[in-house]
């Protein structure tokens, strides 16, 4: 029951978040720019909750207001920082007793320029790898390029690049992650795709996560080939949307993307049932440990919460991998379908984070449901932060 | 007729679940006896009904074993002339296509997606013209039946045994993970077809699908034998046929479905196969066209003896999610064509024919909701002009993946296609309140337009609605 009128305030266009305010008969703020004070809900850029949060503009928020990242989040979202974090978490974890963990889902890895030397081991031990070279901290797959010999880092560094090479200088300022490319992904109709799922958590210290039911894969427009000649085809080998929308083959339809219950539907038909339940576990595996390895780095408050979007490649053995994880995952919409996910998907962002359109206290957090529209509770360490495993087992059931 | 032998029945017999249970029963019947002769078992067969059961069993196994034959002349003369006649409209319909392909090669224009021979409107459109064909010995009662669109004496079945049959359906219930194990271990022991049957009518657990209908259909031997005449298939599409742009073409609209775009490229493959498959016309259940030979046409007939028709695809793509090999995806297709989606096509009165689950629908509507059935005839929009193109393509494009396999499912556990009577009446009365505000056709279309999703038991609880 809606019995609040809450201010919202967006740096996004967008109307899949601004139809949900209205449509919840909350109002817009009216606030100026350099005010920080007149709303409630805020779904907001990262640039803009940096500033929000940094001590310098002495600016803190109120017990009636809710923003839409935590202060650090790239230590999850940017790429290098994100696999800074795992490979530290599993060197930590790699001491206890006890394995809870499995991080067998990130490809090997390594962050330029400071990785470079160990890369070029790497690169001369397996000379029939391929690798991905990523920027850091850019998006829509600006940037990225497929990697045989190492003079193609040319494209980086701005200079020529020899295998005797020990340092790499880089023409820009930016990190770059170069990883093992897998190159068996799990093709359906002869085309690769990634997974966009979403996940939610509105509290760090103790973990509380959300995972939502829908969400989608993004096939390529072209068939899947290894042929070196295709090596530069980004519409055979890269998803993104922003990318493929290019292609002469791309559909307004369906825009490329195909659900996540097809998905489901598909492997359990054609793989089976055992399979499917395998690569759903290993995907909450992927999700969960991936926070828990930011969960001592990253600036918990009781006024954020946050929406990622988790792109996960699964290879022809229907393993999952991590490739990365979004903090503004596009919340534009290409079809209707696409239209009808991310507006119930906000809608029911807000359902948790401000149930009854009011602050939850405690109490209230405690006793929420386990289900919330699509969203169900993957993780929550309230409940018992000493059996890990229990909880992965009921949240297969939850997520069933 | 090929004959079993009675060690070929045996072996058939044993890899029944029934057969087994009986021999159970036998067992326990006499306890630990020692001397048990053949006339003891007899008699106590007899006494507690096995006999009766194994006698069904064999009979069954027999029946299964007789070669399928392919019905080519009906029990009504008139319908053999009228499908003569259709397939002459067809042969016209694959001139004027060819000509405006020709046409646009010329004058170098996109894809017209109207390429195509003919369309469920079109087959429609064709049963409607026997109402003033016939000699009214032919008609039923013609002053209380007029207002139907198709109105034909061929022998029906009564519309209240359909409902009857399925009604079971009302009570399905969510299953515990322990039946459905049970399900699972029924599935993989199993090969008698009536045994797989009464399981398709019930519940097909996702992961074991694919392995109840190749059992069904004794593929489950045979992959290496499948794969071999697939390939074969696949080399005589390099030689190009005309057939293969019109498929092409076809292939088009559900390269835009959001649940089969991926499977595209399959889709088109298996079809450019299927037409070249010259084991078709023994195997299909029903002859489609009468297979005239026509001079001084371009073209013939396929090899299967019938054309392509539009959204064809339909039929081949939810299939698509039960393997990851094309091969297994393309036996499956057929046999579900030649089976079954084959009488959607055939000017016939079998039970499962076009005609007749038209009949059956109306007959339903103008009876259990004659305000319906009269207002869309009044505003133009005849109740099988609206659901035409559900029944002829099971509601593919309508439904989502899921409902439309448990849609196959119950095909198989009957071995009919009324289950799309069923569906076709309760998707009516689901949007009966709707429909009722319809001023014209516009209004109708609109309705349909909005994104709406229809569940499979949603619309078989609509079904008996009333």
């Amino acid at each position: 029951m809606q019995n609040k009128k809450l201010k919202w305030k967006s740096d996004f266009e967008k109307s899949v978040i601004i139809e949900n305010f209205v449509n919840r008969g909350w109002i817009k703020s009216q606030e100026k720019e350099e005010e920080q004070t007149d709303w409630n809900v805020y779904w907001a850029t990262v640039w803009n909750v940096r500033n929000i949060f940094n001590p310098k503009n002495g600016f803190r928020l109120n017990d009636q207001q809710i923003i839409n990242h935590f202060p650090n989040h790239y230590e999850l979202t940017r790429k290098d920082c994100m696999v800074k974090n795992l490979k530290r978490f599993k060197r930590e974890q790699d001491k206890e007793v006890l394995e809870t963990f499995n991080f067998d889902f990130l490809p090997t890895t390594y962050i330029f320029p400071g990785e470079y030397s160990l890369f070029v081991e790497e690169f001369h031990r397996n000379p029939n790898q391929t690798w991905i070279v990523k920027p850091a901290a850019r998006s829509q797959g600006k940037g990225i390029f497929l990697l045989r010999k190492i003079q193609q880092l040319k494209k980086i560094s701005g200079t020529t690049v020899t295998s005797n090479m020990t340092q790499l200088n880089l023409a820009s300022k930016e990190n770059y992650v170069v990883s093992r490319y897998i190159d068996n992904p799990l093709l359906i109709g002869g085309k690769k795709f990634d997974l966009r799922m979403y996940v939610l958590v509105t509290n760090y210290k103790p973990l509380k996560v959300w995972i939502y039911n829908k969400g989608f894969g993004r096939f390529c427009n072209e068939q899947y080939t290894t042929d070196v000649a295709e090596i530069e085809n980004m519409f055979v080998h890269l998803t993104n949307v922003a990318i493929q929308q290019y292609s002469d083959k791309y559909s307004q339809k369906h825009g490329g993307k195909y659900s996540i219950d097809a998905l489901k539907l598909y492997v359990e038909s054609a793989y089976g049932t055992d399979a499917l339940n395998k690569m759903m576990d290993d995907i909450h595996n992927i999700m969960l440990t991936s926070l828990k390895s930011v969960q001592a780095v990253i600036q918990n408050d009781k006024h954020c919460f946050e929406m990622y979007g988790y792109d996960i490649l699964l290879d022809s053995n229907l393993k999952p991998w991590l490739i990365e994880i979004n903090a503004s995952p596009s919340l534009t919409t290409t079809t209707p379908v696409d239209k009808n996910l991310k507006m119930n998907l906000i809608n029911d962002v807000y359902n948790i984070v401000l149930p009854n359109d009011d602050f939850p206290d405690n109490d209230q957090k405690q006793q929420q449901p386990t289900k919330v529209g699509g969203f169900t509770l993957l993780y929550d360490e309230n409940l018992d932060p000493n059996n890990r495993k229990t909880q992965k087992r009921q949240s297969v059931k939850i997520w069933k | 007729m090929q004959q079993l032998d009675n060690q070929e029945i045996l072996m058939k017999l044993k890899s029944s679940k029934q057969f087994w249970d009986i021999k159970k029963k036998i067992k326990k019947g006499f306890n630990d006896q020692q001397k048990i002769g053949v006339n003891d078992i007899q008699k106590f067969a007899q006494s507690c009904e096995i006999e009766d059961q194994l006698t069904n069993l064999i009979s069954h196994i027999l029946k299964k074993s007789k070669k399928r034959e392919t019905l080519k002349e009906d029990q009504i003369d008139f319908l053999n002339t009228s499908k003569i006649k259709w397939t002459e409209l067809l042969f016209k319909n694959l001139d004027i296509v060819h000509q405006k392909t020709k046409n646009q090669e010329e004058d170098d224009t996109n894809t017209d997606s109207k390429l195509y021979i003919y369309d469920e409107k079109n087959l429609l459109a064709f049963l409607q013209t026997f109402k003033q064909q016939q000699s009214s010995a032919l008609y039923q009662n013609v002053q209380f039946q007029s207002n139907k669109l198709l109105n034909i004496n061929i022998p029906l079945k009564s519309s209240q045994q359909i409902l009857d049959k399925y009604q079971y359906l009302l009570l399905q219930e969510e299953l515990q993970d322990e039946k459905i194990n049970k399900i699972r271990k029924q599935i993989e022991n199993e090969h008698l077809d009536i045994e797989l049957e009464k399981i398709a009518q019930t519940f097909v657990p996702n992961g074991e699908r694919c392995l109840l209908y190749l059992k069904y259909f004794e593929f489950d031997h045979q992959e290496t034998i499948l794969q071999q005449n697939f390939t074969k298939l696949q080399k005589e599409c390099l030689h190009q046929l005309f057939y293969d742009e019109l498929l092409e073409i076809d292939g088009h609209e559900i390269s835009e479905d959001t649940f089969y775009f991926v499977f595209q490229e399959q889709i088109l493959t298996c079809l450019k196969c299927f037409i070249r498959d010259k084991t078709i016309k023994e195997n299909i259940r029903i002859q489609l066209q009468n297979g005239i030979k026509k001079e001084h046409t371009e073209f013939q007939l396929p090899i299967t003896g019938f054309f392509p028709f539009k959204n064809i695809s339909k039929y081949v793509a939810p299939l698509c999610y039960l393997s990851t090999k094309i091969h297994i995806i393309y036996a499956l297709f057929k046999e579900f064509f030649c089976r079954y989606f084959c009488f959607l096509h055939a000017i016939s009165s079998e039970n499962n024919s076009i005609l007749s689950l038209c009949m059956q629908i109306e007959e339903i509507i103008s009876t259990n909701s004659p305000k319906l059935f009269h207002h869309l005839k009044v505003i133009g929009c005849d109740t099988l002009k609206l659901i035409i193109h559900q029944l002829i393509y099971c509601f593919v494009g309508d439904m989502d993946p899921p409902h439309i396999l448990t849609i196959y499912d119950q095909i198989i556990g009957h071995d009919s296609l009324e289950i799309l009577v069923i569906l076709c009446v309760g998707f009516l009365n689901k949007y009966k309140s709707k429909l009722l505000l319809a001023k014209n056709y516009e209004n109708v279309q609109q309705i349909f337009q909005e994104l709406r999703e229809d569940k499979f038991q949603e619309l078989v609880q609509f079904a008996y609605k009333q």
